[in-house]
């Protein structure tokens, strides 16, 4: 498989984004790390949900399924956890990650199943033309809240270091080669990460590109990515706001648990560890 | 015990309820009565009721034996059992004149003129004695059955002591205690027996004893399915249950998800990848699938799902038989999507239909809906061994052949149409073919990488939102209803009776046998019925309903609802006029009730002068 970027770009479908739009910078990004990776396209699937971010699925030529809006992440569970051997990627805006879908990713975590998901936060639904998000700050103006948005944004990453979540990182669409590396880390990562893409709308532009590029700056050096009360710390900072890996720590993936039970299971109900025959299990019944 | 009716050929056809409280036991006290009856040569068939909650409320079993197929839970009881005067209360008048009644004189009041056997049996007082408490009273009375009966009481002995195998040495012993004090006292006090179970011979290895829930998880396994995703929701959790203990040891994956939302979802992507999944699920965990299964038909992905359905609506009656999704299965979807439903009719059916789901659903990559009840999915029964000697696995390139309905004898297999090398060339996933199906790569498969989208799309996977599109997949995507509607009309006609009876029943689901039964019962009364009840309730087997409806001048439309939502669908599709009978009662409709009905409509000259029973 040669690893040239085209190779990974569906060529028959040409991105909807608007001009200029974070999105175009993440996918570049992502083409970078799989080229890096060397993953061959025809085992990988990539799974996203509704919203501008869910057409990312759109245009990487490998197997994509773009389903319907917060339910990207039980169909990659269901995916990866009856084919370990692929490689799946799993995309959702805010909207879709956060909003409509934020109730499977406590439960994405606690199985650690071995997947990358790219949250590409914009702080606005773009794809509905310019609602308030879970990521809206309070008291902003959109379509949705002309007299200023009633709610708190939700802080993403200390949610997902309170979930423990395996690997928690950060990034941006104005920095391609960060997003490369880090979603290289994330893929290569045994177990649930997720990538927070901060990628603002030029249409809405609820997040700003400009007070983006003035805050952004990337975690102190001496930071170790297994001491999560130091990674919650820097993960409240909203200026600056760091970049790179917070968090990263080994623990099972959902397959390890799953063949343990299995062996555990096996042992337990033939002596020789063997699978049984599928009459001898209906015997089981007379 | 009852002598038989002559036109069932049947000589031993006894009928056994276990009322009480939830939490004393009642249900397994039943369950191991069920399962020492089902290893003679006797047919079993359960049916129970629990109430919502763990402890309190009425619960009961009921089990019926006899020398013949079991076709419905029966109608009045041979012999009752009773916990407690709320038991009495509520079951008493299902007795059958000169019944045999079986009772704790310590917590029930009998009422002076009951025309019944009376066979007191000091249920606390004994359970107390044997294991100190009131714990054992359900195996004190399982051993004073066990007399009443004859059965050897070596057989319940080893019943007992596998069902608290693993409770310890010491409740094993009390437990023990209390079924010999059971079968003891009956002896003392010389109870007259009312059926003679130990002489029986024993039968052979060839019959399983299973719950419907059960039959399906068997018959998924046998499907060649590997994964299930599920939430917890009464009354379909056993299949989860079964499945997650049987798939570790076939390779197999099941996963508790964290909703009905998530357990679609990732039985939907686990078949994206090319797996066979099971979704098990009651109605209102149904209705939260409903958008992942339209995407499941949209992006032309296999998926079998099974609703145990329940008293509604919303909670509803949790622990309750109804047959009330009809609707929401056929119809509940925004836009337009293709799917079939199918409706087993007892719980050896259940093994078979959900063979027949996979089949079906690979073949014409769209989703399955089974509907089975609570009456079905919790009764246990025996079920003949099937033969699985014979699979045979049909070639899906080879064979666009039409799906046969599996059998004991004759259990076929298909896998989904995968696309050749040739296919692969120019490889469009959508691609307008003749039945409408299109080869599905498995992901993996180099040259096959496509885009599965939930938006309108081209042959090849593209959006497309044209207005020649749109029609043309639309047309792709029904074209597969069409082939599919056209091989059910080849099936094996299900339908019962004499071809020339003027009345004419029909059911779905798990009301055949009452219907039956019913049959019968009306035959021996000299009123000819004829009886269909198809399996598949969409699309329907058209040109046979139709065969079915032209010769008759009555038609009874039976169904466990309050609307009548397959009369609403038969009316509709037919044009004909029905007389429906409906029971919304939250528990099966008996043989005795349909009788009456047929019995009405016999008696009726002109039936549009009524519009309902």
């Amino acid at each position: 498989m040669s690893t040239a970027l085209p190779n990974y770009r569906r060529k028959q479908i040409r991105p909807v984004w608007c001009s200029g739009c974070g999105n175009y910078g993440v996918l570049r990004g992502v083409e970078k790390a799989l080229g890096n990776l060397k993953v061959p396209a025809e085992q990988m699937v990539v799974v996203s949900g509704i919203g501008c971010a869910g057409r990312f699925s759109h245009y990487l030529n490998t197997y994509a399924l773009h389903g319907t809006h917060g339910r990207a992440l039980p169909i990659a569970t269901g995916v990866k956890t009856t084919r370990p051997d692929l490689t799946v990627l799993v995309v959702g805006g805010d909207g879709d990650s956060l909003g409509i879908g934020g109730g499977h990713l406590p439960h994405a975590a606690r199985k650690n199943v071995d997947l990358t998901y790219l949250i590409l936060d914009n702080n606005t639904y773009g794809l509905t033309k310019g609602q308030s998000s879970p990521t809206t700050p309070w008291g902003c103006v959109t379509k949705s809240s002309p007299y200023g948005s009633p709610e708190d944004s939700l802080d993403v990453l200390p949610i997902l270091l309170a979930y423990d979540v395996s690997f928690v990182a950060r990034t941006t669409s104005l920095r391609i080669e960060e997003i490369s590396a880090v979603v290289s880390k994330a893929m290569q990562h045994p177990g649930f990460s997720i990538v927070h893409i901060l990628s603002p709308c030029v249409t809405y532009p609820v997040l700003k590109q400009k007070a983006l590029r003035e805050r952004i700056e990337p975690l102190p050096e001496g930071h170790v990515p297994d001491n999560k009360a130091a990674a919650l710390q820097l993960a409240y900072s909203s200026d600056p706001i760091y970049t790179g890996v917070f968090y990263s720590i080994q623990k099972p993936t959902l397959d390890a648990r799953l063949r343990h039970l299995q062996e555990s299971a096996l042992e337990r109900y033939s002596a020789k560890g063997t699978p049984p025959s599928i009459p001898s299990l209906m015997e089981r019944f007379l | 015990m009852t002598s038989g009716k002559k036109s069932f050929h049947s000589e031993v056809d006894f009928i056994l309820r276990i009322a009480g409280e939830g939490g004393e036991g009642v249900i397994s006290c039943g369950e191991l009565f069920a399962r020492a009856a089902a290893r003679t040569e006797y047919h079993v068939f359960t049916f129970l009721t629990y109430p919502a909650e763990i402890r309190g409320g009425f619960a009961m079993v009921q089990i019926r034996v006899r020398d013949w197929t079991i076709y419905s839970m029966g109608s009045k009881l041979d012999c009752l059992v009773v916990f407690n005067q709320q038991a009495f209360d509520r079951t008493i008048k299902e007795l059958k004149k000169g019944g045999t009644l079986v009772y704790d004189p310590q917590a029930v009041q009998l009422p002076p003129d009951l025309e019944a056997t009376l066979l007191a049996l000091p249920l606390t007082e004994l359970s107390k004695e044997a294991t100190g408490s009131v714990l054992g009273k359900n195996i004190v009375a399982l051993g004073a059955l066990g007399h009443l009966v004859e059965m050897e009481q070596r057989v319940l002995e080893n019943l007992v002591r596998d069902r608290f195998a693993s409770k310890g040495a010491e409740v094993i012993k009390r437990n023990m205690e209390a079924l010999r004090l059971g079968y003891a006292y009956a002896a003392e006090q010389a109870w007259r027996r009312i059926l003679l179970m130990a002489d029986l011979r024993p039968k052979g290895s060839q019959y399983m004893m299973l719950s419907g829930n059960e039959a399906i998880a068997l018959g998924a396994l046998v499907a060649g399915c590997r994964f299930t995703a599920s939430y917890p929701i009464t009354p379909a959790t056993p299949i989860f249950e079964t499945l997650t203990r049987l798939f570790p040891l076939v390779d197999g994956r099941a996963l508790q998800m964290e909703d009905e939302i998530a357990a679609v979802s990732a039985a939907l992507g686990a078949s994206f990848v090319g797996e066979k999944a099971l979704v098990p699920t009651s109605g209102p965990g149904f209705q939260l699938m409903t958008e992942q299964l339209n995407l499941a038909s949209m992006l032309e992905v296999p998926l079998v799902l099974v609703d145990v359905q329940r008293g509604g609506p919303s909670t509803g009656l949790p622990t309750k038989t109804e047959q009330s999704d009809l609707n929401l299965a056929i119809y509940g979807v925004s836009g337009e999507s293709p799917r079939i439903v199918l409706a087993p009719t007892s719980v050896e059916d259940s093994f078979y239909q959900t063979i027949r789901a996979f089949n079906l659903s690979e073949r014409y990559q769209l989703p399955v809906i089974m509907l089975t009840d609570q009456s079905i999915g919790l009764r246990k029964a025996t079920v003949r061994m099937p033969d699985l000697s014979h699979i045979i696995q049909l070639d899906s390139h080879v064979a666009r052949t039409k799906v046969k309905i599996p059998q004991p004898e004759f259990i076929n297999l298909i896998d989904r149409a995968e696309p050749t090398a040739k296919e692969l060339e120019d490889y469009r996933r959508f691609r307008i073919t003749a039945d409408g199906v299109s080869p599905i790569a498995r992901p993996g498969t180099p040259g096959g990488q496509y885009l599965a989208t939930g938006l309108e799309h081209t042959e090849s996977g593209k959006p497309d939102y044209t207005p020649e599109n749109h029609l043309q997949m639309s047309r792709k995507r029904f074209r597969k209803m069409e082939v599919i509607a056209r091989s059910f009309d080849t099936n094996p006609i299900e339908i019962w009776g004499r071809a020339d009876a003027k009345i004419g029943i029909l059911g779905w689901g798990s009301t055949a046998g009452a219907i039956r039964e019913a049959r019968y019962l009306a035959e021996e009364r000299g009123i000819h019925v004829r009886h269909m009840h198809p399996h598949t309730l969409s699309p329907m087997p058209h040109r046979q309903i139709s065969n079915f409806l032209v010769r008759l001048e009555h038609l009874i439309i039976v169904e466990e609802n309050y609307t009548g939502q397959f009369a609403h669908h038969i009316k509709a599709h037919f044009g004909v006029k029905a007389i429906e009978l409906h029971k919304c009662e939250g528990i099966p409709i008996t043989p005795e009730e349909i009788l009456r009905g047929i019995e009405k409509v016999a008696g009726i000259i002109d039936e549009y002068s009524i519009a309902k029973l």
